[in-house]
């Protein structure tokens, strides 16, 4: 479901990033304040929001989503693009102006242009995306909210953890945890040596 | 045949004036070096000329064609023009990668593409460093690959913004000499920048020199800060050191300020044998510090309490008789003198 939601992500959020990044429009500091904000948005907050779309009575009732892996993914995407876009965004937004202006003294066309911004910039961008990853392993309340943690389907280890605590299985809750850590301590490593490679 | 034709070219930027020229031509197969402190607009003129950047007013016509500033017109003319940076970038791949980008761009065969990328690395003699990351090289390495990635695409227009500012002595000999080099075989018109007058008059065929924006014809060897000569009677007069009062041409005097400039023309400079009656007023004296041949000018440097500069011919020079630590005399002719801000 992770790696669902943080293709997802991925797929709508970078080319979003590059887009804004690269291009001058009106209202520009706005959309780039906005999705800062959504950095932020706490996962009860989507989590309700999108339940009330998703359960019976909500304009997506009929499609049957609430307590399925779908449901989960549309809540993590939702968390995470406002997260891959502003990464993305910085990832660009870091890349000397004279790589824009070599390019086309060379003879490159826009997309050719936009091409070389973005070979420039990949190792931000695979950071953005390593650190989305990161954001969604660890979330708790989309899971919990939307997915209902239903054993064997929808249960994740956060929402497994969460249970496993109330039910005072404190051990195997523990376990779980330094499990999870371990995974966000690879992804982190991860994500250093990205950022790593696109400063050098 | 003339390359570029500007005309009532402006630049403004937050309001201010960074580029404003009257009339300029640029010739094919000529070599230009155009010099001036910084912040004087030389960078920008050269984006102008590279078309990356439009002017704020004016005309530019490149091989008699007008230039409209529209992005789907100005591909076409930067094929023809490339600019190399003061600090250029190469991205962040092989030696090999960066000069084949401009090649690819255009779709050119990888058998010609291989044969133009060998042509140019040995024109700069970079060919072993072929397979290594460009990132990784010396400043000096870095702009040689940066030229040959530009000579690589055989561009009829160089644009060199600074090209050896960056660079310890070796290279920048180097560079010139590539420079010349692709001048004389490749007819190629090259502009560049520097600081360096010596440099820029022994390699370029012509000068120009831009202060504040604008082109000043006589070079800035001779820029002064000036304030008004208030015991002048009547006399256009400007004083620019405790002892030296000099008469201004009238027409050649801005309205009247507390403080300005004023440029003197080296080549309207005449040494005199001694000083006589002929010339009452403008007659200066000094030590001659230095005299260096420059491109067939001869360039002599004199402490007047100022340092002046003045240029002569070798004839005129032979004539003189003048001689390193010799004191002599000079006139500076009212109209060689200009108020320039």
């Amino acid at each position: 479901m992770s790696i669902a939601s943080t293709l997802i992500a991925g797929i709508v959020g970078v080319p979003a990033g590059f887009m804004i990044a690269f291009e001058s429009f009106p209202g520009k500091r706005i959309v780039i304040t906005v999705l800062n904000t959504l950095l932020a948005l706490p996962t009860v907050v989507i989590g309700l929001f999108v339940y009330t779309f998703i359960s019976r009575r909500g304009i997506f009732g009929p499609f049957d989503l609430l307590y399925t892996q779908k449901a989960i993914i549309i809540g993590q995407v939702i968390l995470i693009i406002p997260v891959v876009t502003v990464f993305t965004i910085t990832a660009i937004n870091r890349i000397d102006e004279r790589y824009r202006k070599t390019a086309m003294t060379l003879g490159a066309n826009r997309i050719q242009t936009a091409w070389v911004i973005f070979r420039e910039a990949r190792f931000g961008i695979i950071a953005a995306i390593i650190a989305s990853f990161g954001r969604v392993i660890s979330e708790v309340g989309i899971s919990m909210m939307l997915g209902g943690n239903i054993k064997g389907f929808t249960r994740t280890m956060t929402t497994a953890m969460a249970l496993e605590y109330d039910k005072g299985a404190f051990i195997l809750s523990i376990a779980l945890g330094i499990v999870l850590l371990g995974i966000s301590f690879g992804m982190n490593m991860l994500f250093h040596f990205f950022q790593g490679r696109s400063r050098a | 045949m003339t390359v570029y034709e500007l005309h009532q070219l402006t630049k403004i930027y937050d309001e201010r004036t960074v580029l404003d020229i009257p009339d300029l031509k640029i010739k094919e197969n000529r070599i230009y070096s155009l010099l001036g402190p910084n912040g004087t607009g030389k960078t920008t003129l050269l984006n102008i000329l590279g078309f990356l950047e439009p002017p704020s007013g004016g005309k530019i016509t490149y091989r008699s064609k007008p230039v409209r500033f529209v992005e789907s017109e100005l591909q076409a003319l930067r094929r023809d023009v490339i600019l190399v940076d003061q600090f250029p970038i190469l991205f962040t791949a092989t030696v090999w990668k960066n000069l084949e980008f401009g090649l690819k761009v255009r779709k050119i065969s990888k058998g010609k593409r291989t044969r133009m990328i060998q042509e140019a690395l040995d024109l700069v003699g970079m060919r072993d460093f072929a397979l290594a990351q460009a990132h990784k090289l010396s400043g000096g390495e870095t702009q040689r690959v940066a030229l040959a990635r530009a000579l690589a695409l055989s561009p009829r227009v160089f644009l060199c913004d600074e090209p050896t500012s960056s660079v310890d002595v070796e290279n920048q000999a180097i560079i010139l000499n590539i420079l010349k080099r692709i001048n004389q075989t490749k007819r190629m018109t090259i502009v560049f920048t520097t600081h360096d007058r010596t440099q820029a008059r022994t390699i370029s065929d012509q000068t120009l020199v831009l202060d504040r924006g604008r082109l000043l014809e006589a070079g800035y060897d001779n820029i002064f800060s000036a304030v008004p000569d208030l015991n002048s009677l009547g006399e256009t007069k400007c004083v620019i050191h405790p002892n030296i009062s000099l008469l201004m041409d009238s027409h050649k005097i801005k309205p009247a300020k507390d403080r300005f400039r004023i440029l003197i023309d080296p080549k309207q400079i005449h040494p005199l044998r001694k000083a006589g009656k002929e010339f009452p007023v403008n007659v200066l004296q000094g030590i001659v510090r230095q005299v260096v041949d420059e491109n067939s000018k001869i360039r002599v440097v004199v402490d007047s309490g100022v340092r002046l500069i003045l240029l002569m011919t070798e004839k005129t020079y032979r004539h003189s008789q003048i001689f390193v630590g010799d004191s002599i005399t000079y006139y500076i002719p009212p109209q060689a003198i200009q108020a320039i801000d």
